[in-house]
């Protein structure tokens, strides 16, 4: 679980990035930013904090 | 008739005369030359008068007589003055940067005595001691390694007299772009970075990045093993702030975003939201997301309980160390006060007042609105994301912009510490992932909106020439440079925190034992109570852990 959430947010990283290269509009990579730090929010929030939550000091 | 042409052709006698010698002042004037026989008779007042009379009016002290010769048979030269006059510029940018240096090592006190009064007396010496050591560990990290990964191949800095000695950055090719990912010059400041300019570099650096370690101990306060804490301190000022750090500072890919992509200026932070506060308070959330949160912080149900801190006189005079060392943080930033349009430091500085208190106001406004009370803790909160926030635009926007971007800084953070507590239910105690994470992210991306394009920073920033301007103000291409900066920050940074941090948990143990955290941390893990002659609610844990195995001398309690 927490590798894919650390690949989760890499991925994000990489769709930011690869706006730079796909296009030349700035438009368009200010929407490929946008969606890259969704999927790493995603990533941290839904994925790795998600499995420490399940096992958090106050469920036991 | 005869009268009248007598009378033009004086009148065109004098206007001729009068050009012709309009040419020859002026020629005159460009072809003046100042030239050592010019200079060689000028003298000062001599040792006798002035061992006669002192110069209680400040007349003479401070003369030609101070003014370097290099050959004492050829006497003052006029390359003698050429050479006193660049060396006092760089005299003044060294003095102005040590001096910034030092208060924003005096922040330091600020951070502990805010993340002290924030959390429980019965562990405030393991708090200040946290912060006391990220000094000596952060340090001795940053010497051995990560100066030179941060700036080893910064390339030449006018201010500091040059710094050619940092020159040497590890470069890959990829897509036909060349991108910068880390510097290899400046190990241990060894060889040719024994530098003086270089030298002044490192400690304006170092300290910055004592300010990145120190943020993570308020964020695991209360429930953080000692030894996992030096560990983790060691590896991000060793490895992962100056990474970040040399992307964005020393001449790496996110810097040359524009020369690269025609992205504005390519990825800009004047003092450091980004490198310096969004790294600390993402760091902060890995830690805090792996430690988990502190007994007693959530109910069965998930439903959060407020914690108080145990001093508030520490926590607001703290803060206000906090906004003074501040003044030497982004000011600071120009790396002078001389050349290369450094007198902005004026601007900077006022631009830090304006945001740190409109945030502390909003802040205050917000909590008075909510909850009935104008909330101390957050107010200072408040003013420190302000300052967080205007950071990394403080270089770049006008007064009115800073007081736009602390205002709603002073809002995110409000927002913030409730989104924590009550959504991914992460443990916080002193506000430091809303703080420094939040507003540090917010601060990078003011960048992209408010820059004006007035400043002129030497002529260029991160070699593209002119000023940076954000979307506001005509330039998409900047807020790209910037969200990408956002981007890394929170796909790289944090990935590179949570791997190390995990590493750390693996192996030492990051979390304390549940017993040692209702004693309070100050005798299972530091041996000596911070207030030993109080009389501490948590006693009767104490006596409690004396026969458990969590570190601590049985004698001691």
């Amino acid at each position: 679980m927490r590798i894919i959430g650390v690949l989760v947010i890499l991925g994000g990283w990489a769709i930011a990035v690869s706006g730079l290269f796909l296009t030349s509009s700035n438009s368009i990579r200010i929407l490929f930013c946008l969606g890259g730090i969704s999927v790493s929010l995603f990533g941290i929030f839904g994925v790795l904090n998600q499995y420490y939550l399940a096992r958090a000091i106050w469920k036991k | 008739m005869r009268s009248r042409k007598l009378k033009a052709s004086l009148l065109l006698v004098l206007l001729g005369f009068s050009t012709f010698m309009c040419f020859a002042t002026l020629a005159n004037a460009e072809g003046l030359t100042l030239n050592d026989s010019d200079i060689i008779s000028v003298s000062g007042p001599s040792k006798e008068e002035t061992a006669a009379k002192g110069d209680a009016g400040a007349e003479f002290t401070g003369n030609v007589n101070d003014v370097t010769i290099a050959d004492a048979n050829k006497g003052l030269t006029v390359a003698d003055l050429a050479n006193q006059v660049g060396q006092n510029k760089i005299a003044i940018n060294f003095v102005w940067t040590l001096i910034c240096g030092f208060m924003v090592m005096f922040m330091q006190p600020g951070f502990a005595l805010v993340e002290t009064g924030l959390i429980r007396a019965k562990n405030a010496n393991h708090t200040m001691m946290m912060n006391f050591m990220v000094y000596g560990l952060g340090l001795f990290a940053y010497y051995v390694c990560g100066f030179a990964i941060q700036m080893g191949g910064c390339g030449p800095v006018a201010n500091l007299g040059g710094l050619y000695p940092l020159n040497s950055e590890y470069v890959v090719n990829l897509f036909g772009k060349p991108w910068g990912l880390f510097g290899m010059k400046g190990f241990f400041l060894a060889g040719s970075s024994y530098d003086v300019g270089v030298l002044v570099m490192f400690l304006f650096q170092m300290v910055f990045m004592d300010t990145t370690t120190t943020i993570v101990t308020g964020s695991c306060a209360e429930r953080w093993k000692f030894s996992a804490f030096c560990v983790s301190t060691i590896g991000l000022g060793a490895i992962i702030y100056p990474l970040f750090g040399n992307w964005a500072w020393g001449c790496g890919w996110l810097s040359q975003l524009g020369v690269n992509f025609g992205l504005g200026h390519g990825y800009c932070d004047f003092a450091g939201s980004g490198v310096v506060h969004a790294v600390g308070g993402l760091t902060a959330l890995a830690c805090a997301m792996i430690l988990g949160p502190r007994i007693g912080k959530f109910n069965r149900n998930g439903t959060p309980n407020a914690i108080p801190g145990h001093d508030l006189v520490l926590v607001m005079l703290g803060c206000f160390i906090l906004a003074f060392g501040w003044f030497g943080f982004n000011p600071g930033s120009t790396l002078g006060a001389s050349g290369n349009g450094a007198l902005r430091i004026g601007s900077v500085a006022v631009n830090t007042m304006l945001a740190g208190c409109t945030a502390s106001f909003s802040a205050l406004l917000y909590m008075w609105m909510r909850y009935g009370k104008p909330d101390a803790s957050m107010a200072v909160n408040g003013l420190l994301a302000g300052l967080v926030a205007i950071t990394a635009p403080s270089g770049f926007v006008n007064p009115f912009a800073a007081v736009v971007i602390g205002w709603m800084a002073g809002i995110f953070v409000c927002l913030a510490v409730e989104f924590f507590d009550r959504v991914p239910k992460i443990d916080d105690p002193v506000g430091a992932i809303s703080v420094h994470g939040v507003n540090g992210i917010w601060g990078v991306i003011a960048v992209g909106l408010f820059a004006d394009g007035r400043s002129n920073y030497g002529g260029s920033w991160n070699s593209v020439a002119g000023g940076v301007k954000g979307l506001f103000y005509g330039d998409a291409g900047q807020l790209v440079a910037q969200l990408v900066g956002v981007a890394t920050l929170l796909g790289v940074v944090f990935t590179l925190s949570f791997l190390w941090n995990w590493l750390v948990d693996v192996v030492v143990g990051q979390r304390c034992h549940p017993k040692a955290e209702l004693a309070g941390l100050d005798i299972p893990e530091m041996g000596a109570l911070c207030y030993p002659d109080f009389q501490l609610k948590t006693q009767e844990y104490a006596a409690s852990t004396q026969s458990s195995n969590v570190g601590a001398p049985a004698s001691k309690f």
